[in-house]
């Protein structure tokens, strides 16, 4: 459970990122580039949470990475979802959803 | 899955942060790249990507955070760090660990004692339930002595709170076969003292009940010294039989190496139940008794126990009338005499232990300021205060823990030194007799002790400059010219204050120890000490002197042949030498005295001597006449008495005590003299009321023979020897020393107090006198631009010398001043240990306070003088 507010975004992050890698690998540039995408150009990953934020995601398992040739033949560290991961991301979105449900409650009923 | 990683990653470490170090690198390219992409110039692609990126180096950091271990990293890094300051300073690190490991070691060698004294178990299982048992009467001025049999088998019978009493009795007995005939100590125990004390046997078997029945049994069990010295260890000793007073006893057992009592014998035999139970009188007063008590019973609930049976027991017999039981834990038996010493000088080397702190203190804050711009330049590169001070810290840990260890091997070779000096056995307050300690040793538990005190000094010491540092101003320590800061002054001097003071204290003990000792040592016995020869012998009675008579005759010729030796002066023989373990006593009543209850009496120490005992012995002869020669053997001539002024004071306090008559059962004996008092029980004891009768009037099997040598008492040994040879070849004699040696070795273990006292009192002032001369210096070096100017300005070096000396004499002033303040109150403590000697004694105050002013002066002016040699133009140059 998230008790405070760098707890809240921290989790946040870790959603981001599993989510952004549900279908393909991905190395951490493409992946702030793909958050950014995908919410719209709303959400900018800060670059000093991404990295940390990886590893520690790599530290619980939920992610796995080797290095490998980018689209421009670039050396780049690509990261994978394992199978706890997948399962970490369906859990986080569920409680996601069902915090996000909660707050609108409460802020519906204002 | 999580700790495997974490794990991996700690020592993966390197090529970990390679990783990190590549991937970061490539995501700032590729964010350059696409900012290109977007119209940006090269340059300007590649700020922008680094600005949006962050500060890389603290981003890393923190990524690392996220692998764990950072603190043990950091640890390691501090490590090497310290390791590598403290190797560019020898002089500093040299000095600290020194100061150090000589004070923890101290400090753990002194505790190897307290632990072995105080602190350790006694070698028995449940050894918390043993308790010593005595007898006491207030009326007799006895505060312990043991019982008679006939008690001791009552107080077993009806006791429900001791689970089982034993009773020994010390003796000796004469072995031989086994080469030169030799007495050697011995103990008869009740039967069931072995299994009491739950101890196993190393051969063979150990005392059983039967054993105990029947009469006498001629069984025996040895310890293991005897073992293995007198019959060179042999396996098969169990069966076979060793003479002893020349009866054959049967070898049944052998106990093991670390058996131990607090009284030593060499071999136990039986006890008869039957014998010791009715043979004896109930005031014989022989035995020592151990007892067990059963689980959760106390001391004082058991005194109050057998207290109730022993008022039973002088209801039925009256002569008991005035003897009640005292029951002590045998961990307090063990511990009281000595406690107070060991406290003391637990006290004093702790002093030395934080005067020793407060020095390196002091180094390393003088070391610290000259490190102001490090710390600086480390805070404003981010790093927390936290972590300097973990870095302040671990340098104080190195430190401590280094010193430790070298403090424990230091303790090692100190426990060796002390096993050889402090006297094996220790007096048991009031009772008369000895205890032997056990050996002691560096076990777990001094380890742990030493390792305590490293850590806690450690942080004594590591953390005031850890705190000073910590206030650096950034600003002004990363200014150039600022090497050094100034400031930590107050600190400084405060532990200076601080160790004059308790170098102070420590002294003014040590001084007052040294007094009360000396005085002990001079202090009047009551006759002449020196060139005193004295040996023990007892008369077999099995066989040849059986009657009273025949042992008086042979001590009269065994006088006659001694005094004819051209060596010695004077001869005698007595029952009971001063400041010996034995004891005599006579139970009386006064013709035409005070009338007493019935059945109660007087008591009073009672000598067997010859007629030229006073003369020998130098006690002065104060009136009427002394005993001789026409005081003749018993049964014919009246019995006479000589009495001490002491008995006088005592019993007969007003009227003319010569003529009067005392009553020893059936036997009136007449007072024909008076003389002074003799100190028996202990040097720093008084006198106890005396009467001595002619040793002819009733005649002992055992003596003292008392020898006043011409020149050297030791001269007299072999002839005295050969003249107790020359009529009877089987003769054991024993305890031959000079009663200059029993006075050595009753003063022994104090001597030794103070020795020790006295080395920890030199150490503290030795310390406090280095720490006084580094400030000094310290401050000498501050000031140099300063005095370069003053003397450019035409002060003299009287002058200059005289400023320096003001500034430090007026820091050992306020410390003596707290000292003095500290002395005055806990004043009251040390009384208890002192002979003679007041607490406030000025003699013992003005020494110290001026020893330690000597010394602190001398500290000072040294520093002082180097200041004077100081050439201006150089000072004036320095910053």
């Amino acid at each position: 459970m998230a008790n405070n507010k760098a707890d809240l975004l921290q989790g946040t992050l870790d959603l981001l990122i599993l989510k952004s890698l549900q279908h393909e690998p991905m190395h951490g540039f493409g992946i702030s580039l793909r958050i950014q995408q995908m919410s719209k150009d709303m959400l900018t990953v800060e670059q000093g949470s991404l990295y940390p934020a990886l590893y520690r995601l790599e530290d619980q398992g939920w992610i796995k990475s080797e290095w490998g040739v980018s689209e421009n033949n670039r050396k780049a560290k690509f990261y994978t979802l394992t199978a706890s991961g997948r399962k970490q991301l369906t859990t986080e979105e569920q409680s996601w959803a069902r915090l996000s449900t909660a707050i609108n409650r409460v802020l519906g009923n204002a | 899955m999580k700790l495997l990683r974490q794990l991996r990653n700690l020592f993966r470490k390197r090529a970990l942060d390679a990783e990190m170090a590549e991937e970061m690198r490539l995501h700032l390219e590729m964010q350059a790249e696409r900012n290109r992409a977007g119209g940006m110039e090269a340059e300007e692609a590649r700020y922008a990507a680094l600005r949006q990126f962050g500060n890389v180096a603290s981003l890393q950091e923190r990524a690392r955070e996220g692998r764990g271990w950072v603190w043990l990293e950091d640890l390691a890094k501090d490590l090497r760090h310290t390791v590598r300051a403290l190797g560019k300073s020898p002089g500093f690190t040299t000095t600290a660990l020194l100061t150090l490991a000589v004070a923890i070691g101290a400090s753990t060698a002194l505790f190897s004692v307290i632990n072995a004294v105080l602190l350790r178990p006694l070698p028995f299982p449940d050894a918390g339930q043993l308790a010593v048992v005595w007898e006491t009467s207030a009326q007799q001025g006895v505060k312990r002595e043991g019982p008679a049999g006939p008690n001791f088998y009552d107080w077993r019978e009806q006791t429900r709170l001791f689970q089982d009493l034993a009773a020994v009795e010390l003796g000796s007995g004469t072995v031989t076969g086994l080469g030169e005939p030799r007495q050697i100590p011995a103990m008869r125990v009740t039967a069931n003292l072995f299994a009491m004390l739950n101890v196993r046997p190393a051969l063979g078997r150990l005392f059983a009940p039967e054993d105990g029945r029947g009469g006498r049994q001629s069984l025996v069990v040895l310890s293991h010294g005897f073992w293995e010295n007198a019959l060179g260890a042999d396996p098969d000793i169990v069966g076979k039989s060793v003479q002893i007073d020349l009866i054959a006893y049967q070898v049944i057992g052998v106990l093991e190496r670390d058996f131990w009592l607090p009284v030593q014998g060499e071999f136990f035999v039986p006890w008869p139940d039957d014998e010791l139970r009715h043979e004896r009188g109930r005031l014989a007063h022989d035995l020592g008794v151990i007892g067990r008590l059963k689980p959760g019973v106390t001391a004082a609930q058991a005194e109050a126990e057998l207290n109730v049976i022993q008022s039973g027991l002088r209801t039925a017999h009256p002569e008991l009338s005035g003897w009640g039981v005292t029951v002590v834990p045998l961990q307090s038996v063990m511990s009281e005499y000595i406690r107070p010493a060991l406290i003391a000088l637990f006290g004093a080397v702790m002093i030395v232990l934080v005067i020793a702190c407060a020095n390196v203190a002091n180094l390393l804050l003088t070391r610290a300021l000259g490190r102001g711009r490090e710390v600086a330049v480390r805070a404003a590169l981010g790093a927390t205060r936290g972590r300097l001070l973990r870095q302040f810290l671990t340098e104080s840990l190195v430190l401590g823990l280094a010193a430790g260890v070298l403090g424990t091997l230091l303790a090692h070779w100190g426990v060796i030194l002390l096993s050889a000096v402090v006297p094996t056995t220790i007096p048991i307050p009031d009772a008369a007799s000895e205890a032997t300690l056990r050996s002691f040793e560096i076990d777990g538990r001094v380890l742990a002790f030493g390792l305590g005190v490293s850590l806690l000094a450690s942080v004594l010491f590591g953390l005031a400059p850890a705190l000073h540092a910590l206030k650096t101003d950034v600003v002004h320590g990363l200014k150039m010219g600022s090497r050094a800061t100034t400031g930590g002054r107050r600190i400084r001097e405060a532990l200076l204050v601080a160790e004059i003071a308790l170098a102070l204290t420590l002294l003014w003990g040590a001084g007052l120890m040294l007094r009360s000792f000396s005085r002990l040592q001079h202090a009047d016995l009551g006759f002449q000490t020196d060139r005193l020869l004295t040996l023990e012998i007892e008369l077999p009675t099995d066989s040849r002197y059986r009657t009273s008579r025949e042992q008086g005759e042979f001590f009269t010729r065994v006088l006659e042949r001694v005094e004819a030796l051209p060596e010695v002066t004077d001869a005698a023989v007595t029952t009971v030498l001063p400041l010996s373990n034995q004891d005599d006593r006579v139970r009386f009543l006064i013709e035409d005295g005070p009338i007493l209850p019935p059945n109660e009496r007087f008591q009073a120490d009672l000598r067997r001597v010859s007629p030229g005992y006073f003369r020998t012995m130098g006690i002065a002869f104060k009136r009427g006449r002394l005993p001789d020669r026409h005081d003749g053997a018993e049964g014919t001539a009246p019995r006479v008495g000589v009495v001490d002024e002491a008995f006088v004071r005592r019993f007969i306090p007003e009227g003319e005590p010569l003529g009067r008559f005392l009553l020893l059962g059936r036997t009136r004996i007449e007072i024909v003299g008076v003389v002074g008092d003799v100190v028996h029980a202990g040097v720093d004891r008084e006198a106890r009321p005396t009467l001595y009768v002619p040793f002819l009037q009733s005649p002992a099997s055992r003596m003292s023979l008392v020898l006043r040598a011409a020149a050297a008492p030791e001269s007299l040994i072999a002839s005295a020897k050969h003249a107790i040879w020359s009529m009877d070849r089987d003769l054991p004699v024993y305890r031959i020393q000079t009663m200059d040696d029993v006075l050595a070795g009753a003063s022994s273990a104090p001597r030794l107090t103070l020795s020790l006292l006295g080395l920890f009192a030199a150490i503290a002032v030795g310390l406090a006198a280095l720490g006084l001369y580094g400030v000094m210096s310290y401050a000498v070096k501050q000031r140099t631009h300063e005095l370069g100017i003053r003397m450019a300005l035409g002060a003299s070096s009287a002058d200059v010398v005289g400023q320096m000396l003001r500034q430090g004499m007026g820091i050992v002033g306020i410390g003596l001043a707290i000292g003095l303040a500290a002395i005055f109150t806990l004043g009251r403590l040390m009384q208890a240990m002192l002979y003679q000697t007041s607490v406030r004694d000025p003699f013992a105050l003005g020494v110290t306070a001026a020893l330690l002013v000597g010394v602190a002066l001398a500290a000072c002016f040294i520093p002082a003088r180097r200041a004077t040699r100081v050439d201006p133009m150089i000072a004036l140059r320095a910053e």
